[in-house]
């Protein structure tokens, strides 16, 4: 093949037959394609990410893997001990009242979030007057902080704080609503749901809107009543996107840290500490990394199997 | 009853419903703006008076003087900036590497970068620290923005986003002899302006929020955030809810400003996000 090598310039052409070269070289032969060079632009352009997330997340979990054997106070070097962490985490009364803790947490916060958000939206994607700014006023208290929102509701449930003033003009007495044992988990699981409601709203309404408005004629012209259009229309059609919620909802349940820190300190007497306040106070606070690790490494599981459990059930949605 | 009295019926139930919600859902916030301009005896007044006889302005002065307010707003800009500057650059190069290429074990590539969602700070949160401690970065702007500089949910924005762009507009510019970079920096990052817009303001409202991270990684005053230096004024004075509140509306505010001036851009974003597949 004769042809003229430019200079000073490389023509794109023998960029892409260099580039290609090379890779056939890298992958052993195959199939040349015009675009072949194409291959190895697409991996750096992706490699920088990809570095940036074994880092800072792939290496830290084998890390967390490795020291949840090892004894380690930061100070002096790490004591491999086998599974002694784990036996600690398993004998410790504190680690069994906080996985509880998290679990019911999570759970409390989610299903009623997944029925609220649904009705939200439903709500939303109707015509009325004034929908634009009824939907700015629901949408609003998406961008607010977290750290924001715990002081405002650490505020809102005080002894004389609104809460207490609202239901007290139903005849109910006033509670110091974080500092009892029975009321604190709630009151933190009450936000949890106020706060997800319009993320998760705003999520399920733009899953109505992608439903094309001719299934839903069709189905009036069929005869079809409301109630009838939900559940065979709306709800089989907004498959994907109840899950979707299903799982960010649970996922982003389990990671609460901030509330518990600045509103309970995981009180009282444990029941508010959740998962990742454990690990926190193992770690930062007693200096207990590898048991730490070990915490976060059940958590993990649980988040694994959880995720599993949904894209089970994801696929199952599909095909039905 | 008849058909058309159930409906009316029907319809008034609903706008009791939509205007009940959004009174739960603001009240809250009409609560604090409201006491932090009160003082520190007239927020627990009965009955509740939502706007004072005299206006405290005073009290935003006051709560800024109760810790470095100025550096730890600072600081917050700071870190959400950087993020959010990470995030736009990482994420959308990954997206279109992912989107627009074929290249051996891509899907593998896309599926171990969505995994790492199942790998949240609160699960890496010992080792991510360990690490960044060899990394001599404790207590350094460094280590407050590296672990954070790219996201998983930022590149799936992005890839969602850049696979809606028509193959044949970059098959045209390459036939035109676009180089590689000129085609993403010309035809692709002009075409995903929405997410570019989305991922930037999703970013920002995170990272500016960003709590655990700095609180276990800046040990000093110069290095906190907003988030951090609130939970410690209240820390040490629970009581002045007048001050913690002024704190709390200013804490808002460039949440609040991002919200209300790019709506769209924002709810887009907050939508994008797994919807498509």
């Amino acid at each position: 093949m004769d042809r003229e090598i430019g200079v000073g310039r490389t023509s794109p052409s023998m960029v892409r037959r260099s580039a290609s070269l090379l890779w056939r070289w890298g992958a052993g032969g195959g199939k040349s394609s015009l675009h072949s060079h194409l291959r190895w632009a697409g991996f750096f352009f992706v490699l920088p990410a990809l570095i940036h997330l074994v880092i800072f997340k792939f290496y830290p979990m084998l890390q967390a893997f490795r020291l949840s054997f090892f004894r380690y106070d930061l100070m002096s070097p790490p004591v491999f001990t086998g599974l002694e962490n784990y036996k600690l985490l398993w004998e410790n009364p504190l680690f069994h009242q906080s996985f509880w803790v998290s679990v019911k947490y999570m759970f409390g916060v989610s299903i009623p979030e997944w029925f609220f958000a649904l009705g939200l939206a439903l709500l939303l994607n109707r015509r009325m007057p004034g929908r634009a700014v009824i939907r700015l006023a629901y949408f609003f208290p998406i961008a607010m902080s977290q750290i924001v929102v715990a002081m405002v509701w650490k505020f809102m449930y005080h002894p004389f704080g609104l809460v207490n003033t609202i239901l007290e003009t139903f005849g109910i007495g006033r509670i110091n609503w974080l500092s009892m044992e029975e009321s604190a988990l709630p009151a933190l699981i009450a936000i949890g749901i106020w706060r997800g409601i319009p993320l998760f709203g705003v999520i399920y309404l733009a899953g109505l809107q992608a439903i094309p408005k001719e299934y839903h004629e069709a189905a009036v012209i069929d005869g079809a009543g409301v109630f009838q259009r939900f559940f065979y229309v709306t709800i089989p059609l907004l498959l994907p996107t109840i899950m979707f919620v299903m799982v960010l909802s649970l996922l982003s349940a389990v990671k609460v840290f901030l509330n518990p820190l600045v509103m309970t300190e995981g009180g009282p007497n444990g029941t508010t500490r959740v998962l990742p306040y454990f690990i926190y106070e193992t770690g930062f606070a007693f200096f207990r990394m590898g048991e730490a690790a070990a915490a976060s490494m059940v958590l993990f599981v649980f988040l694994f199997g959880l995720t599993l459990i949904q894209l089970r059930l994801l696929r199952r949605g599909g095909v039905e | 009853m008849s058909r058309k009295t159930m409906l009316r019926l029907g319809g008034a139930l609903i706008s009791v419903l939509t205007v009940g919600g959004v009174i739960v859902m603001l009240l809250p916030y009409f609560w604090m703006v409201s006491s932090s301009i009160k003082t520190g005896i007239e927020v627990f007044d009965l009955p509740i008076k939502w706007i004072p006889d005299e206006i405290q302005w005073v009290n935003y002065p006051n709560a800024l003087t109760k810790g470095a307010f100025g550096v730890y707003f600072y600081n917050s800009f700071v870190v959400a900036f950087a993020v959010m500057a990470g995030n736009l650059v990482f994420c959308t190069l990954a997206g279109y590497g992912l989107a627009k290429f074929r290249f051996p074990h891509r899907e593998l590539c896309f599926r171990l970068i969505l995994s790492t969602l199942m790998l949240p700070l609160e699960i890496v949160l010992v080792p991510t620290f360990l690490v960044v401690r060899e990394l001599g970065l404790v207590n350094t702007y460094g280590g407050l923005i590296a672990p954070l500089a790219v996201d998983a949910f930022g590149v799936f924005l992005m890839r969602q986003s850049i696979r809606d762009i028509p193959d044949s507009l970059i098959e045209a510019a390459r036939m035109d002899g676009c180089s590689e970079f000129g085609i993403f920096w010309r035809i692709i990052l002009p075409n995903c302006k929405p997410a570019l817009g989305a991922l930037a303001l999703l970013a920002f409202r995170d990272n500016w929020d960003q709590f655990l991270w700095p609180f276990i990684v800046a040990t000093t005053d110069d290095l906190k955030t907003f988030p951090l230096g609130l939970a410690q004024m209240e820390g040490i004075d629970s009581a002045a809810y007048h001050e913690i509140m002024a704190l709390a509306v200013l804490g808002m505010i460039p949440a609040a400003f991002i919200f209300l001036f790019f709506q769209r851009a924002f709810v887009r974003g907050i939508t994008l996000t797994g919807l498509k597949e």
